[in-house]
């Protein structure tokens, strides 16, 4: 900055053009004021205040996301117990590999991917009905909300009562002939039991943004299609899924994150894990690890691999978005 | 887009390059307390059968350290490791730590100072201290005892048409037993609860010293483990054969231990449940259900006419000392007032626990105290105690696989020994 003139005040000195607009037409006059604080300082504090201005949010966002992200990736190269501290390199890294239950706990999140469009038809679903009015809409509308402001340990145990075996649910089933299912103790439908509350416990959040991008459908195609003679699943399928595109993609990936960010709570209380590690997911196993085992070493690591597995799910997310943006 | 892949592939090539340049933890934290407080972690002090042990112990430690303030910081119980592990990475935190005997407190011992010197004189005193040793040193007094007794509802035997003042004394025979309990009451024979895997555990340990010969049950719990012994393998028959003759309640891989399967057991749904003798699940919870005269304490069934069935017990809980504190002694002087005999007695009388003082008069418990008392001087060590934690959990998922008949007892003998070594 130094060796620099302090930046001539008026006219003169606007626009990129310089002295050609010296004699341009004549301008409002100028009253005789103090120059602003900023001119006075000069060019290399105007330079500088965005950067003072971004630097508290800079700082917060370093010191308190990126340093901790950098810590927990540090540890995972190092050891637990008798290691603790010393460089193993990938060991943990390999010990996840190698383990059946981390194997298992991916499985779990491909399996989360592919149940993903069930758990965005039934809100979407649900949410055209009300939109369409079917009758007593702003009853179910309150209803299907409801579970979403109720805790996942108020869930599960609810749900562990009437999933029991010698639960309600069971009791049902027996009554119309049908033998009871252990859904929380066969490890084949475990899985898909907690998925289902936990569909069950967080749909009501999905759709109410659905009904928030149906307040953005044009009525006038609905009132086309039905002139048209167009039936439900026509105007479904035709109006509604495209008019609302950007809604569903934007549910597809807040979904995906819940399920693959939000489930511990569920498991812990319905599951624990079991039976037989079938319904361990990436949080859970980390938890295991860490507050079981002693070993913090190992737990970061599988927090590291956690997220890149949402870093991977970020980055669709942006990518998904950008398309949708661009389509519009 | 391009730009925005290009900065998340940054942000990982920078973690990646700055990866394993020291440890969260380091070997020479510090302590974080002042020298004139003691600050104890636990899971007890905030339950209110667990008030009056809390003031006679703090009453105990102020007469010799008046000058220092004691400060009970209750965990939830769910997450207390997890907490603990976070102070021990971080080499701040309690000065005095309550622990489980066995394996949550033999993976900790770095984190901990031997007591050895500080506690000599309650050796004798108190009884359990082989679950908060390791190599030799004690890194916890206990306070209480646990053990396995099987329980047994001698109301449902007298209505079976047994003899309820002497229940089988071979494993035929308790099988046989339990088909007449299940035909004349409609009760099953075993509650069973096995979501945690924890039912594997009782069932080792409460039906092990009835399976395994005497040298066999030393051997294991000195660590020499033959898990290709027939006796060893016998133990995880009997556990798949006990389920497929339906003696267990049903769905057991899906119902929690504490408090579903005692629960079971309390509303009289099965005849025999293997409990505890610590401050849960245990006889005086039974009793408050059935009656002081109804719950009766068996041996655990012959299997093998070479054993010697005993009670299976070791140290329950235990208080050691951080190693970080700033005067060990002094921590060690509190850990001598939280199991001191007054404090105990209190704990016993309030909760029920069986405490780890042998000197307490536990003459008013009912019969069924007085028989697991009686057990106790010849009781030994629980089998699962003497696992590595990793080798524990792994059995439990086994367990699971066993009652579901997806995968052999030799499989599973097979895979806890290749555990065992490395665990």
């Amino acid at each position: 900055m130094t060796g620099r003139s302090p930046s001539p005040v008026g006219p003169a000195s606007a626009g990129p053009t310089g002295g050609a607009t010296i004699t341009a037409p004549p301008r409002r006059p100028q009253p005789a004021r103090p120059s602003p604080p900023r001119n006075r300082r000069g060019p290399g504090a105007e330079r500088l205040a965005p950067f003072v201005l971004l630097a508290p949010a800079v700082l917060i966002i370093v010191v308190l996301r990126l340093w901790p992200l950098l810590l927990g990736v540090n540890f995972s190269f190092t050891g637990d117990g008798d290691r603790n501290g010393m460089w193993v390199g990938l060991a943990n890294y390999l010990t996840l590999l190698d383990d059946p239950l981390f194997r298992t706990a991916l499985r779990n999140v491909g399996l989360l991917v592919l149940l993903l469009p069930v758990a965005v038809a039934i809100p979407g679903l649900l949410a055209t009905f009300i939109y369409l009015k079917v009758p007593g809409n702003r009853f179910y509308r309150a209803v299907y909300f409801f579970p979403a402001v109720l805790s996942p340990v108020i869930v599960g145990a609810i749900f562990n009562l009437l999933l029991a075996y010698d639960g309600p649910l069971n009791a049902a089933l027996g009554a119309v002939g049908l033998g009871p299912v252990d859904w929380l103790g066969d490890p084949d439908v475990a899985i898909f039991a907690v998925v289902g509350v936990h569909i069950w416990a967080t749909f009501g959040m999905a759709l109410v943004v659905f009904l928030a991008g149906f307040s953005t459908l044009d009525p006038s195609l609905l009132d086309a299609a039905k002139v048209d003679g167009a039936t439900l699943p026509q105007t479904i399928r035709h109006v509604i899924i495209p008019s609302l595109s950007r809604t569903i993609q934007f549910v597809f990936v807040t979904t995906m994150i819940g399920m693959l960010t939000s489930m511990f709570g569920l498991l812990f209380v319905m599951t624990g894990g079991g039976p037989e590690g079938s319904t361990y997911l990436p949080e859970y196993y980390i938890w295991v690890q860490q507050g079981q085992f002693n070993q913090p070493a190992l737990a970061s690591a599988a927090s590291t691999a956690l997220f890149l597995i949402m870093l991977v799910v970020g980055l669709a997310q942006i990518a998904v978005l950008r398309r949708a943006g661009k389509e519009e | 887009m391009k730009q925005r892949t290009l900065w998340s592939a940054a942000l990982v090539v920078g973690l990646t390059l700055t990866a394993g340049c020291g440890s969260a933890a380091g070997p020479n934290s510090q302590s974080g307390d002042s020298g004139n407080k003691l600050v104890v972690w636990d899971w007890k002090s905030g339950d209110e059968n667990a008030a009056r042990y809390v003031e006679k112990a703090k009453a105990d430690f102020a007469k010799k350290h008046s000058d220092i303030e004691v400060e009970f910081v209750a965990q939830p119980f769910d997450q207390y490791y997890t907490l603990l592990g976070a102070a021990i990475q971080a080499g701040k935190g309690p000065d005095v730590i309550l622990f489980n005997g066995g394996g949550q407190i033999r993976d900790r011992v770095d984190a901990l100072a031997p007591l050895d010197t500080y506690i000599a004189e309650d050796k004798q005193r108190l009884a359990g201290w082989d679950a908060f040793t390791k190599d030799g040193k004690a890194y916890a007094a206990p306070v209480t005892l646990q053990g396995h007794p099987l329980y047994y509802n001698k109301a449902l035997y007298e209505t079976a048409g047994l003899d309820q003042d002497s229940p089988a004394k071979t494993w035929d025979d308790f099988v046989k037993d339990c088909g007449v309990i299940t035909e004349k009451t409609g009760a099953k024979c075993l509650a069973l609860g096995n979501k945690e895997g924890i039912g594997i555990q009782f069932f080792l340990s409460a039906f092990g010293s009835a399976t395994l010969t005497p040298q066999e049950y030393d051997d294991w719990i000195a660590g020499k483990r033959n898990w290709s012994s027939p006796d060893v393998k016998r133990i995880f028959e009997l556990w798949k054969q006990a389920n497929d003759a339906g003696l267990n309640t049903d769905g057991a891989n899906s119902t929690a231990m504490f408090n579903d399967a005692f629960a079971a057991f309390q509303s009289t749904k099965a005849a025999n449940v293997i409990g505890l003798m610590s401050d849960v699940g245990h006889w005086k919870d039974f009793t408050e259900f059935l009656g002081s005269d109804t719950v009766g304490v068996m041996d655990a069934p012959l299997v093998n006419p070479a054993a010697t069935p005993s009670l299976p017990y070791d140290g329950g809980i235990g208080y050691g000392v951080a190693k970080w504190t700033k005067d060990p002694e002094v921590a060690a002087d509190l850990v001598r007032s939280l199991t001191s005999t007054d404090a105990l007695s209190a704990f016993y009388a309030d909760g029920g626990a069986i405490a780890s003082d042998t000197t307490i008069d536990l003459s008013s418990g009912g019969p069924a105290v007085q028989t697991i008392v009686s057990e106790v001087k010849t009781g030994k060590p629980a089998l699962h105690v003497a696992l590595p934690s990793k080798t524990v959990d792994l059995m439990g998922r086994l367990s699971q696989q066993l009652l579901s008949g997806s995968i052999t007892v030799d499989e599973v003998v097979a895979q806890l020994a290749a555990s065992d070594k490395t665990g």
